[in-house]
């Protein structure tokens, strides 16, 4: 009793204690991710940059991730905004086992995801294997392959954003848009698809994050043609860090900016859009 | 602009904890319908049901004589008005109003956007988003995109509800005036009494899925079926009591301590038990016994509890049986009441509404 009583006073006196300490982890924390990223560029040479920059392998390797996770990007909306749609909007049996399975790719070693991939889309896949004989899409070693890997690991971010983003969508605005005249497409089109957006946005933002920077479960399903993270896993191999790390810095630099605009382009512009007197 | 009308037929529906049992009624294009009644009385699952959100098990809808039993909510061409309006908030308030233009059927003779905008004194609005209307022009912008998609029924779903006193009985007044002209029949749909009053023609008292009473507003609100009814549209004495004679159209009825007298066309029979209903509105209160020929009913009282209640000071009394009386700020200091130990009580017999039991 007595030390609770000395104990409530104490803090009273000294209110930021709390918020100085939690500042203080918070910094730390900051630090630990931005100095690793700092100091990569801090070592580089523009020389170096340059040299790097001008190999054609290091070019179609970036061109290649980008190309590929725009690509894992389309897909994520086109397969990702349904589920979500019905995540956000339905209630139906094993609905816990469906939320489940969305995020059961994050708790998968990426190099585990690819070698699951090539039982499905190997080879000898049972995917793979007629594909080809049919259409003769391959998913190793080429770039459909890499799409495939990417977008096994990032697409629980497009669903899990979308949901969120579809979730916050007044139900009864669908409502009144039907008795307006509005078909079940018409109103997801010209209503709950605009007013989710920022939350499809954001997850797609997330999606093509992943993607550029998944290594493990590409590099088991497709090592030629590189990717950027495969070439610079490759020049690290055969010429340590010099070559490697300036790729590294000049490939970071080019998504880190991508991942900024989109940031700042989804950004929350205002205050949330609900009916304000509700 | 052709009358509309909507008729209801033996309505019947189960949804979970929620059921909807024969409901029937038909509203035509100058009327208001108020379906009044506590929250859980099934009020928003007619409306939706209505409105085609959900499939009725039995019974029938006509709109105009065509039956939308079976369509869907795009087809049936109803406005529905929600809390707030539930305006896009993605969309300017003409995109707003032209939204639902875009799948009307073609060729209709449907009144120009811009004129619409005029009428409901929105024109100047057209560019602005609707965060930033007021309730009001919410509540207009909201009735012109329901006009604009040619609606032939107004639903509304407490749209005033979540709004201040003062805005709420400003835009209650618009609308009253809207509808008024509107030759589209509106069912409108609250908990709220005040609301009922000014808005209905006809009230429906919907408790547990039913219609339990409809009636003008004077009917419900003066003769309510039941002791339920009767406390929920504010009745506040409700007291038991046996008849013991009746003559020249007036029924003398034992309570507690004290006799009721009742005027009307239809009287119980001598034994018969009642309830006897009085409006605390229609309790007059005096420091003496009035000697006025048409006032029936005088009780002598004890005063229990006096409340301040808005514009009106509730009264508390005691003639045997509990009486409550609602009296002006006037009479109130007139007669000392704060202060006052005894009363008068005086309640003309035809304010006085019987039950049977």
């Amino acid at each position: 009793m007595t030390a609770s009583a000395s104990g409530a006073p104490r803090a009273l006196r000294h209110p930021r204690g709390l918020a100085l300490a939690f500042a203080f982890a918070a910094a730390l924390l900051l630090a630990f991710i931005v100095l690793p990223l700092a100091q990569l560029y801090a070592s580089q040479s523009e020389a170096s940059l340059a040299r790097v920059a001008a190999m054609a392998e290091v070019r179609s390797a970036i061109l290649l991730s980008l190309t590929a996770a725009l690509a894992t990007t389309a897909c994520a909306a086109l397969l990702g905004v349904p589920l979500a749609y019905l995540l956000a909007r339905t209630t139906f049996p094993g609905k816990p086992v469906v939320e489940a399975i969305v995020d059961l790719p994050l708790a998968v070693p990426h190099t585990v995801v690819g070698i699951a991939l090539l039982f499905v889309f190997g080879r000898t896949g049972i995917v793979g294997a007629p594909l080809e004989e049919w259409t003769g899409i391959r998913f190793w070693g080429t770039a459909a392959g890499i799409v495939i890997a990417m977008l096994y690991v990032s697409v629980p971010y497009a669903v899990n954003a979308a949901r969120v983003g579809l979730e916050g969508v007044d139900d009864r605005l669908e409502k009144v848009a039907r008795t307006l005249g509005a078909g079940r497409w018409a109103v997801f089109l010209r209503v709950t698809l605009p007013l989710g957006a920022r939350g499809i946005l954001t997850g797609l933002a997330l999606t093509f994050a992943r993607s550029v920077s998944e290594f493990g479960a590409v590099i088991v399903l497709t090592y030629y043609p590189m990717t950027a993270p495969v070439k610079i896993y490759d020049l690290f191999l055969q010429s340590g860090l010099g070559d490697s790390s300036a790729m590294a810095a000049l490939y970071l630099a080019i998504t880190l900016s991508l991942f900024v605009a989109s940031r700042y382009l989804f950004r929350e512009r205002r205050e949330p859009e609900s009916m304000a007197a509700r | 602009m052709t009358a509309h009308r909507v008729t209801v037929e033996n309505l019947s529906l189960r949804a979970g904890a929620f059921a909807l049992r024969d409901i029937a009624f038909t509203v035509a294009a100058d009327e208001v319908l108020v379906i009044l009644g506590p929250s859980g009385a099934g009020k928003t699952l007619l409306l939706e049901t209505i409105a085609g959100f959900n499939r009725s098990d039995r019974g029938r809808i006509l709109i105009d004589d065509e039956d939308v039993t079976a369509a869907p909510p795009e087809a049936r061409r109803i406005g529905f008005m929600f809390q707030d309006y539930a305006l896009f908030p993605h969309l300017t308030v003409a995109q707003n109003v032209a939204f639902g233009r875009r799948f009307a059927a073609r060729g209709t003779d449907a009144e120009p956007l811009e004129s619409l905008l005029e009428r409901l004194g929105v024109r100047h609005l057209a560019d602005r988003k609707p965060r930033r209307l007021s309730g009001g022009e919410k509540q207009r912008v909201a009735l012109a995109r329901a006009l604009a998609a040619s609606s032939r029924l107004f639903l509304f779903d407490e749209p005033l509800a979540a709004l201040d006193a003062r805005s709420r009985e400003q835009l209650r007044r618009e609308l009253k005036e809207f509808l008024r002209r509107a030759s589209v029949p509106a069912i409108y749909v609250t908990h709220d009494q005040a609301e009922a009053l000014a808005l209905a023609d006809t009230i429906a008292v919907m408790r547990q899925g039913s219609f339990v009473q409809v009636g003008t507003p004077s009917a419900i609100f003066n003769t309510p079926a039941d002791a339920a009814i009767a406390a929920f549209v504010g009745v506040e004495t409700v007291v038991e009591g046996e008849v013991v004679a009746v003559a020249d159209g007036v029924a003398r009825i034992a309570v507690d301590g004290a006799f009721v007298h009742a005027a009307g066309a239809v009287l119980p029979a001598v034994g018969a038990r009642v309830l006897a209903c009085i409006r605390p509105e229609d309790v007059a209160l005096a420091a003496l016994p009035q000697r006025d020929s048409s006032v029936r009913n005088h009780f002598p009282a004890r005063v229990v509890a006096t409340e301040s209640a808005g514009l009106l000071f509730k009264i508390t009394l005691d003639c045997g049986f509990p009486l409550v009386a609602y009296v002006s700020k006037q009479s109130y200091l007139e007669l000392d009441l704060a202060n006052r130990s005894e009363a008068v009580a005086s309640v003309k017999a035809t304010a006085v509404h019987l039950i049977a039991r």
